[in-house]
């Protein structure tokens, strides 16, 4: 693996110099263009390819910095000092590259709560607008004729063009896929992944979706500013027609002809699409339609992308090596200790605390007045028919919904109305009802995903990828590892998650759960779907759970499971509890048995 | 006032075509969940079409509509088969880029044919504005706002009451379902992508008259049509084409009494603003999470 590395750097700096070698000004330039172009890429393969964000509108955040390094640079050439130093410029570059990732944060506002074809309304619009005002307001943009005569980048008093300035973006590019490697790796790279394959699952686990998808757009936005800064100073001349709608399609095209979530994508894309119109000249009129033809040709033949296809062909004939940790043998009982809640307690202690509950879905009363206490390492069952407001109760105690009224204390704190990511980090966990794992993930991705280095890591030390964070990240694979173990998935561990047979799946998602050590966890459904050995599995698992000292919240249909491991069973007919206690008092409880069956009518029965 | 229902009605004229286009993007969407970002190339192409049979073969108009429909709803199926429905498995955005390059293909296509200049369509019916009470109003307008109205009545109707009209919902509800129910999806979505781009050849010849037909006049109309679809919301034709007139009216009020170059960047801090409150769109239905 590290020898294909070295391999793929090598061939990558070969390439990177062939402009060099070819003597050519017009494939210099073409080749600069490349190293910009990839730059802006880079930064919209994090937004699209890894966090499942559209934006049809980077040509935007491309202007802002292109306009920002252009106009700081002219405007301040005048004054001696700056002049031989070319300190401006550089000022500029990196002002652009503030600007455009607070344009950036903006623009994340709005975009927070669209999806699809929505979210990809926003971004349009926000290009639009952004070229419309280059267009218009002549005083300050220069209007259609935009900015012209920019002053070159200056390094030492010498103006950097040509050739030096080829090396200047290769000597950014580099840093760029240096840091683009390093996030995907980090666990807030894994964040990132986890939103786009299921926020509500990112959410449980303590990932704020709000913030990493601000985050996105902020780091996408900073690099397409810093592109567009360096594309100023390329062009020496800029003018809003670079800035249309039409190259925000191309960047995205670059990302998805290159392939989406792969490292070597979009600097791959950018170099075929930058140079396939130059080898189409010869087409003269019909360089589009052939340009076009190409693009739908090798989607049809490639439809992961260049990388994406060629990696994917790659994987397929390698052979599967286990991974050097899985040998590793850890010290079971010295480590199960540490999946005891992080913050512990006696049991038998209130620890969730439901007063006077009350959800409301239009006109429909989901449920009503619910007072319920859970108490501490204790497995309380939660049943009641289809619709009684069973997941309703989970989701507002995962802040999943807000309730209309009523009152939530974990530990005694009011945690009423928290989002579901602090709900999370408060030592509330969760499983889903239908299955929300990460689905392209490993087994061990996954558990991974659910400690709170996930959301706790350090931006710039994801960024860099620094010794304690790499160190955190095998502490965190180790017990991870050990997790797996106890649930019996380790010999799954570097499978995808999705090609488990659904009885493991169920296990895994308890796993993750399980990995942020919580105080509560909350089981929608475990046993549903599952054949009697599969029950058996979670049965004693469950068990196993509480004996850590977890709290469990369950719902379940099985009922000769709720009534073997429960402590205590709450039952719930159209969001009212109809009666509470130890198993055997509800299993004997009338109205019960009238809610599960019927109520036997009083004529039929007497003699 | 006289000026505020001259903009009113020219306004409603060009959102009644945002609104024809926008709702081909609606029918495709909720069918296939297959967005046809060469919408706007295919309006240009009707216009063209049209431009060929009636200006240049002299045809009447109606027939040249009609050839014009055919025409397009051909190479439609085509392009359905060949970008869409190879991409339509894979959870990818292959579809994005491939419908994209299909556009470009179309304007290059256009600019070969046609040229790089703007052509002249006569308008349907007279040209000169009627005088009224200080008014001068283009028939061709009126006749754009009426067509428009009767041809969305006409798909509600074809939505609402005909078999083929339900089996298109039933495959927009569920697409495995549908299939299950004996419903050939494969040639809903067919039928889907031949609604979509007649709507596109009516606007493009209904608005040529105003706009000249010209290889690039889909690009904006597309992305407009496609902000009204998103900010009506995807899934209600009816919503859309309400959307549509009042972004139309919205668009000409801005450009008659502030300034013309203020008209796009306005339209689309609207659409933000929209979207910012109604994330699903005006109209459409708010999608809840099933957890």
């Amino acid at each position: 693996m590290l020898t294909g590395r070295a391999l793929v750097t090598a061939a990558g700096v070969v390439v990177a110099l062939i402009p060099l070698a070819l003597g050519s000004n017009y494939y210099l330039f073409l080749a600069t263009l490349v190293g910009i172009y990839a730059i802006v890429a880079i930064g919209l393969n994090l937004l699209v390819g890894y966090l499942g964000q559209v934006s049809l509108g980077h040509a935007g955040f491309f202007a802002f910095g292109a306009y920002t390094a252009a106009m700081v640079g002219k405007a301040l050439d005048g004054i001696d000092g700056l002049k031989t130093t070319g300190l401006h410029l550089w000022g500029g570059l990196v002002l652009g590259v503030v600007v455009a990732a607070i344009v950036g944060a903006a623009v994340a506002y709005p975009a927070l709560r669209v999806k699809g074809p929505y979210l990809a309304m926003v971004t349009i619009a926000f290009g639009i607008i952004v070229f419309s005002v280059l267009m218009e307001w002549t005083a300050f943009t220069g209007g259609p004729l935009g900015i012209t005569a920019i002053p070159r980048l200056r390094l030492g008093g010498q103006p950097l063009r040509g050739t030096s300035f080829y090396i200047l973006v290769l000597a950014i590019l580099a840093p760029v896929m240096v840091f683009q490697h390093n996030w995907i790796v980090s666990p807030r790279g894994r964040g990132f992944v986890a939103v786009r394959q299921s926020e509500v699952a990112a959410a449980a686990v303590g990932i704020s979706v709000h913030r990493t998808k601000v985050l996105g757009f902020m780091l996408s936005a900073a690099l397409a500013g810093l592109g567009g800064g360096l594309f100023a100073f390329h062009q020496a001349y800029i003018s809003p027609d670079s800035f249309e709608f039409l190259q925000s399609v191309f960047f995205v095209l670059v990302v998805i002809f290159g392939g989406k979530a792969t490292r070597l994508g979009p600097v791959v894309g950018a170099a075929c699409l930058t140079f396939l119109p130059e080898l189409l000249h010869r087409f003269a009129h019909f360089r589009l339609i052939v340009y076009g033809g190409l693009l739908v040709a090798v989607m049809y033949s490639l439809p992961e992308g260049v990388v994406g296809t060629a990696e994917a062909w790659f994987t397929r004939r390698r052979v599967r090596r286990p991974s050097a940790p899985l040998a590793v043998d850890l010290d079971g009982a010295a480590r199960v200790g540490e999946l005891a809640p992080a913050r512990a307690g006696s049991p038998g202690v209130e620890l969730l605390r439901i007063d006077q509950l009350r959800m409301q879905f239009g006109g429909l009363v989901a449920v009503d007045a619910l007072d319920l206490v859970v108490r501490r390492a204790s497995i309380h069952a939660l049943i009641g028919p289809n619709g009684a407001g069973k997941t309703t109760v989970v989701n507002i105690v995962a802040g999943v919904y807000r309730p209309t009224a009523g009152r939530i204390a974990l530990e005694g704190e009011v945690v009423t109305g928290w989002p579901a990511h602090r709900m999370a980090r408060a030592g509330v966990s969760r499983t889903f009802q239908n299955l929300q794992l990460f689905g392209q993930m490993t087994v061990l991705e996954n558990v991974m995903c659910g400690f709170p280095l996930t959301h706790r890591a350090g931006l710039v030390a994801c960024a860099t990828r620094t010794p304690a964070l790499r160190a955190a990240e095998q502490t965190v694979r180790g017990q991870a590892l050990v997790l797996l173990r106890e649930v019996g998935l380790t010999e799954q561990a570097d499978r995808v998650a999705t090609a488990l047979p659904y009885g493991q799946q169920r296990v895994l998602e308890i796993a993750r759960a399980l990995a942020s050590r919580p105080s509560l966890l909350l089981l929608d459904e475990p046993a549903a779907g599952l054949n009697a050995h599969e029950i058996d599995v979670i049965d004693d698992l469950i068990q196993r759970i509480r004996d850590w000292g977890v709290t469990v919240l369950l719902i379940e249909h099985h009922m000769d499971l709720v009534m073997r491991i429960s402590d205590v069973v709450t039952v719930l007919d159209y969001g009212v509890k109809i009666a509470e206690g130890a198993p055997e008092l509800v299993q004997r409880d009338d109205r019960v048995i009238e809610a599960y069956l019927g109520r036997v009518r009083s004529v039929a029965c007497s003699p | 006032m006289v000026f505020f229902l001259q903009l009113v009605i020219s306004g409603a004229a060009v959102g009644s075509i945002y609104g024809l286009v926008a709702v081909g993007y609606s029918i495709t969407y909720t069918t296939v969940k297959v967005l046809n970002f060469s919408q706007g190339q295919f309006v240009m192409l009707g216009a063209m079409i049209g431009l060929t049979f009636h200006v240049w073969w002299s045809w009447p108009l109606l027939p040249a509509i009609a050839a014009s429909i055919l025409v397009l709803v051909a190479l439609t199926l085509l392009v359905e088969r060949v970008s869409v429905r190879p991409f339509l498995s894979a959870e990818s955005m292959s579809w994005v880029l491939s419908t994209l390059a299909i556009g470009i293909i179309a304007e290059n296509v256009a600019q070969l044919v046609w040229g790089r200049e703007a052509l002249p369509f006569p308008a349907a019916i007279r040209d000169q504005p009627i005088r009224w009470r200080g008014m001068g109003i283009y028939p061709q307008e009126l006749l754009i706002i009426g067509a428009s109205c009767a041809l969305m009545a006409a798909l509600d109707l074809f939505y609402g009451r005909t078999v083929a009209g339900k089996a298109l919902r039933a495959t927009a509800h569920d697409f495995d379902v549908a299939s299950l129910m004996g419903i050939d999806v494969k040639a809903m979505v067919s039928v889907s992508f031949a609604i979509s781009s007649a709507l596109a050849a009516v606007g493009g010849i209904l608005v040529a008259p105003i706009t000249l037909a010209e290889s690039t006049m889909g690009n904006i109309l597309g992305l407009k049509a496609f902000a009204v679809a998103i900010i009506g919301g995807l899934d209600s034709p009816r919503g859309i084409f309400v959307c549509a007139v009042a972004y139309g009216v919205f668009e000409a009020l801005c450009a008659g009494y502030i300034y013309p170059g203020i008209r796009d960047t306005l339209g689309f801090l609207l659409v933000i603003l929209v979207l910012l409150f109604r994330p699903s769109g005006i109209f459409g239905r708010a999608q809840i999470e099933k957890v």
